[in-house]
């Protein structure tokens, strides 16, 4: 008994980062992305930024854009069932790693997630990547990446979003200026 | 036998740190937020009258957000203030732990709808949301380097609504407002 409880114990972090990987391609199914995982990179960032506006908020306060001015933001957050943004800031390159990175790539290599090609960003030297979930014709949900040298930003949002609403949403409801465009040049 | 007793100490040592974030979720939003910064912190707040802050551009602030005439964001004998002043709060390189605890404790009465950290200059912004029947409750909790302050006030969906726009200037805005002389 006492040779398995040892074993067990020995393997037990090998299990768990397998069940957390399970956990995370489980999910991979799904718009929302698992992000928590991230959270111990605040201690190596110099900023970091969390914003979490889930299906009740949205839908709840969606109502209450009823002015002229918030028509075209009502009609962009029609449908959206919540908006998930981390990013981190970092003085020096190298604080965070590929494998935080892949913990959440991992998650947009299911069957329903592909990736835009067909996008850059206005600004220099940014390595931006859209992914899009699908669920037959209808777009379901949306992921950015933007990974750079000294910042990190994931932005998930849930629901009917395409380039144009994410575009609109820059800026707004804690979506970072991601400066996202799309190439025309390019198919997808 | 050996390896039951490992197993007991290892649930009973769980339970035993599950059971503060658990017994503190079940408490007031306001007065837990403000036990958790004196207990990580190691600091005491301060019941110092509104007025004293009467100076506070909290009207600027808030008609920028509002695109407009000035109008106050909670509603009227909604609003509960906390302030730590000349105060250290050096988290010691523990700032995400400090973020945890919060987590643990506000988890599934209180939605988290923004959260800013930077700790080079020990500066962190929380911001959570819970319903109030047709309202909203909003707790705020703003700490710096030497000053910190809990605000909880209720605000009506519209106003929300507005705030939620720009999720980054909500915290500034609402402890602002929940601070500025009505006089």
């Amino acid at each position: 008994m006492k040779n398995l409880f040892q074993t067990t114990g020995k393997i037990a972090p090998v299990l768990l980062l397998l069940l957390f990987g399970s956990a995370l391609t489980a999910r991979a199914q799904g718009p929302k992305l698992q992000m928590d995982q991230l959270d111990f990179l605040a201690n190596k960032a110099s900023e970091t930024v969390d914003v979490k506006l889930d299906e009740r908020l949205m839908q709840t306060t969606a109502r209450f854009f009823s002015g002229k001015d918030d028509a075209e933001i009502k009609e962009v957050l029609k449908g959206i069932k919540g908006i998930y943004v981390k990013s981190f800031t970092f003085e020096k390159e190298g604080e965070y790693s590929q494998a935080e990175v892949d913990s959440v790539v991992s998650q947009l290599h299911g069957s329903t997630w592909s990736k835009i090609l067909s996008v850059k960003s206005r600004k220099d030297g940014d390595n931006v990547e859209v992914y899009l979930n699908m669920v037959g014709e209808q777009i379901t949900g949306l992921a950015v990446l933007s990974i750079e040298p000294r910042e990190f930003t994931v932005v998930n949002i849930v629901g009917p979003i395409d380039l144009e609403k994410l575009s609109k949403l820059e800026g707004q409801f804690g979506v970072p200026d991601l400066g996202i465009e799309q190439d025309k040049t390019k198919k997808k | 036998m050996k390896t039951k007793l490992t197993t007991a100490g290892l649930v009973s040592a769980l339970l035993l740190c599950a059971a503060p974030a658990h017994v503190l979720a079940h408490g007031d939003g306001f007065n837990d937020a403000v036990k958790i910064i004196e207990q990580f912190y190691h600091v005491k707040h301060q019941s110092i009258p509104l007025l004293a802050r009467a100076g506070m551009t909290a009207a600027r602030t808030a008609a920028r957000i509002k695109g407009g005439e000035y109008k106050r964001l909670a509603e009227a004998g909604s609003v509960r203030v906390a302030f730590f002043e000349d105060q250290d709060f050096n988290s010691r390189g523990q700032i995400a732990t400090f973020k945890a605890s919060m987590q643990a404790t506000f988890a599934g009465t209180w939605s988290p709808l923004v959260q800013t950290l930077a700790p080079r200059n020990e500066e962190q912004t929380y911001i959570y949301v819970r319903d109030a029947a047709d309202k909203f409750h909003v707790l705020v909790v703003t700490i710096e380097r030497h000053e910190a302050t809990v605000v909880q006030a209720t605000v009506a969906p519209d106003i929300l609504a507005q705030l939620m726009k720009d999720p980054g200037e909500m915290g500034k805005a609402l402890t602002e407002d929940a601070t500025i002389n009505d006089n």
